[in-house]
């Protein structure tokens, strides 16, 4: 059991890979931001790797636990403290019933993952656990938590003696910066740009822009031409060269609205009318889930094989291999 | 156009794009559900979910299980299979809902945008007079004539995106440019020729000129025809609006406030392409028409 003393800007329970199956009805995964943190996070704290957690989000909650438990913070680093004591990042940490867990400011990234041994015990909705906050559905009755919030815990997999100290190796832990490269495939409408448009998408640095949330990054640089079948179609594709017929979106795909481009994240929409010449990979969108306004990004295109070994990498770090004691 | 064999997009590492054509078209919507249902009821190896809308189909696939190519190659075969668009016959319910018409809280909302926005003539009226309709009750009696065939659902969780299904009762109309900041829960409203639901109060860019007191999205699930998920309205329903006015629209507020209201929804009846499109062109001749463009027809009620 653990209490919320200050919720934070907006700390909600995720899973991964969380609500599956509902894309034709507008309902999207949710999940964390950055799934390669939470996993590991989880890790550390001896759950399996989609286990339900918390993602704490810029300004961090101070949580007071009501049991004695084994928790691991990862992701951003936000100068955890127990206590007031500072405690280590990527590391199954023992707390005891009455300690406070508080944190700091990030200087890199912008979300921390807070797993605790078992994992948190929440009805699941639609079959996840996870919590679009928007459309209040999931998590802690539909939103995110509270000052006065109680949260359970389910009963760990292992001793929590065998929780504590589990570790995640240095070689895997992401590394936050101000700056980030990001894989992306051309695809489904690089055909809507010119040459030149695709060359200036993937040399520019972008800037992340400050309108960007669990459903959408938007990048501020320059403007597009578009290529002839962006200023050559039926009426009902819509006016500006950015509008197609509505149709299903990829989580990732990077969605030309006009002259912004905005990346779809995990809480984004199903479907809509405007182009998305790039895509995300999906093992590398956990990047602009820790960048913040202001930071820069850079894409690079990379081929389907190319995504399959960065999947391969993605899928051996998230495993028991990261884990020493 | 109507593609001749259909494009297959890459669309990030976990889904494919399959494009029928690049047009407003029933045709290409029948298509995307027809291929979307093969794919629900006998899956494809690899294939976690799809999402129909109006011309494609996208396809979100595990990539340990299958690749782009192998799903091109298996979701080629069943388009194959589903031979012409009049061969294809799609399970469809028929939900009635009841719709106030040029409503005080529509208007309230374009007055709203009016005063802080853009100074932009009120929906009801630009809607008739763009469509060449004498006024808004013209509006709202060729409005509420058709069914709507629901295309797709998405953008916003349960929201529909439907089309009419009488050629004769096709309305038009632009978008808002800027978007509206809110629009009340249950607004029914118009881009291009599609006609969509407001689910729960969001920003929005529909010409708005109706509001629907029954709930299409209902989070509590507390409503029977939401058992399974807290959205009514899936791909291949279709939709008929009752026209109600403010009084009964608050009387039926009080219901579903009350946990009361009996949904009336006529449960899956086969949708039969080949026998829309032969009533259709008949129709066009017979200004009297008044049955059901449906196939075979069910009378169970879902409550």
């Amino acid at each position: 059991m653990l209490q919320f003393i200050k919720p934070g800007l907006e700390t909600s329970v995720q899973d991964y890979p969380g609500r599956i199956g509902f894309w034709s009805l507008g309902i999207p995964p949710s999940g964390p931001m950055d799934a390669l943190s939470f996993q590991l996070t989880n890790l550390a704290a001896g759950n399996a790797p989609g286990a339900p957690g918390l993602e704490v989000q810029f300004i961090g909650p101070e949580i007071r636990f009501q049991a004695d438990t084994v928790i691991a913070v990862g992701g951003a680093d936000m100068k955890p403290k127990v206590n007031g004591q500072p405690i280590p990042m990527w590391e199954g940490v023992p707390v005891s019933a009455g300690d406070l867990l508080g944190f700091g400011f990030a200087a890199q990234g912008c979300r921390s993952y807070v797993a605790l041994a078992g994992g948190i015990d929440i009805p699941r909705v639609m079959g996840s656990c996870s919590t679009f906050v928007k459309a209040n559905i999931g998590g802690i009755d539909g939103g995110a938590a509270k000052a006065g919030t109680v949260l359970k815990t389910a009963p760990s997999v292992r001793p929590l003696a065998e929780c504590t100290g589990r570790r995640i190796v240095e070689s895997t832990r992401p590394v936050l910066a101000a700056s980030w490269e990001v894989e992306v495939l051309l695809g489904p409408h690089d055909d809507w740009l010119t040459e030149g448009d695709i060359a200036q998408f993937t040399s520019h640095e972008w800037k992340v822009s400050s309108l960007s949330d669990r459903t959408g990054y938007r990048i501020e640089g320059p403007d597009f031409e578009f290529g002839h079948k962006a200023h050559h179609k039926l009426p009902e594709n819509g006016s500006d060269p950015s509008n197609i017929i509505d149709y299903g979106y990829s989580v990732g795909s990077v969605n030309f609205c006009g002259q912004t481009p905005i990346i779809l994240m995990v809480d984004g929409p199903s479907l809509g009318g405007f182009v998305n010449p790039f895509t995300v990979v999906s093992t590398s969108l956990w990047k602009l889930g820790q960048a913040k306004p202001g930071d820069r990004v850079r894409f690079n295109v990379v081929t389907e094989e190319e995504a399959r070994s960065l999947r391969g990498a993605f899928k051996s770090a998230v495993s028991e291999q990261s884990v020493i004691k | 156009m109507i593609f001749e064999e259909p494009r297959y997009l890459y669309s990030g590492d976990r889904y494919l794009l399959l494009e029928f054509g690049d047009e407003m078209n029933l045709d290409l919507n029948f298509k995307a559900l027809g291929l979307a249902e093969t794919v629900a009821n006998e899956p494809i190896p690899g294939v976690v979910e799809t999402v129909p809308s109006f011309a494609t189909l996208l396809v979100h696939y595990e990539p340990e299980e299958t690749d782009f190519a192998t799903l091109k190659a298996a979701l080629a075969e069943r388009v194959a299979s589903l031979g012409s668009t009049a061969d294809i016959t799609l399970p469809s319910r028929l939900v009635e809902l009841p719709c106030c018409y040029d409503d005080p809280w529509t208007k309230a909302a374009v007055d709203d945008y009016r005063k802080k926005i853009k100074l932009i003539e009120p929906n009801p009226e630009a809607t008739a007079r763009l469509n060449g309709l004498r006024d808004v009750r013209e509006l709202i009696k060729v409005h509420s004539t058709p069914q709507y065939w629901v295309a797709a659902v998405g953008f916003w969780p349960g929201l529909p995106f439907m089309m009419s299904l009488d050629p004769r009762y096709v309305l038009t109309v632009p978008k808002y440019n800027p978007p509206r900041t809110w629009t009340p829960q249950g607004t029914v409203g118009m881009g291009g020729s599609c006609t969509a639901i407001y689910p729960v109060n969001t920003p929005g860019g529909y010409q708005i000129f109706g509001r629907t007191p029954v709930p299409i999205w209902d989070g509590a699930q507390k409503f029977a025809p939401f058992a399974k998920s807290p959205v009514l309205l899936k791909p291949g329903d279709r939709v008929k609006f009752v026209p109600i006015d403010a009084r009964e629209f608050i009387e039926i507020e009080q219901e579903v406030a009350a946990g009361t209201y009996t949904y009336n929804v006529v449960d899956y009846e086969l949708f039969a392409v080949a026998r829309y499109t032969a009533f259709f062109s008949q129709a066009k001749k017979d200004v009297g028409y008044s049955v059901s463009p449906a196939g075979e027809t069910s009378t169970t009620t879902v409550e």
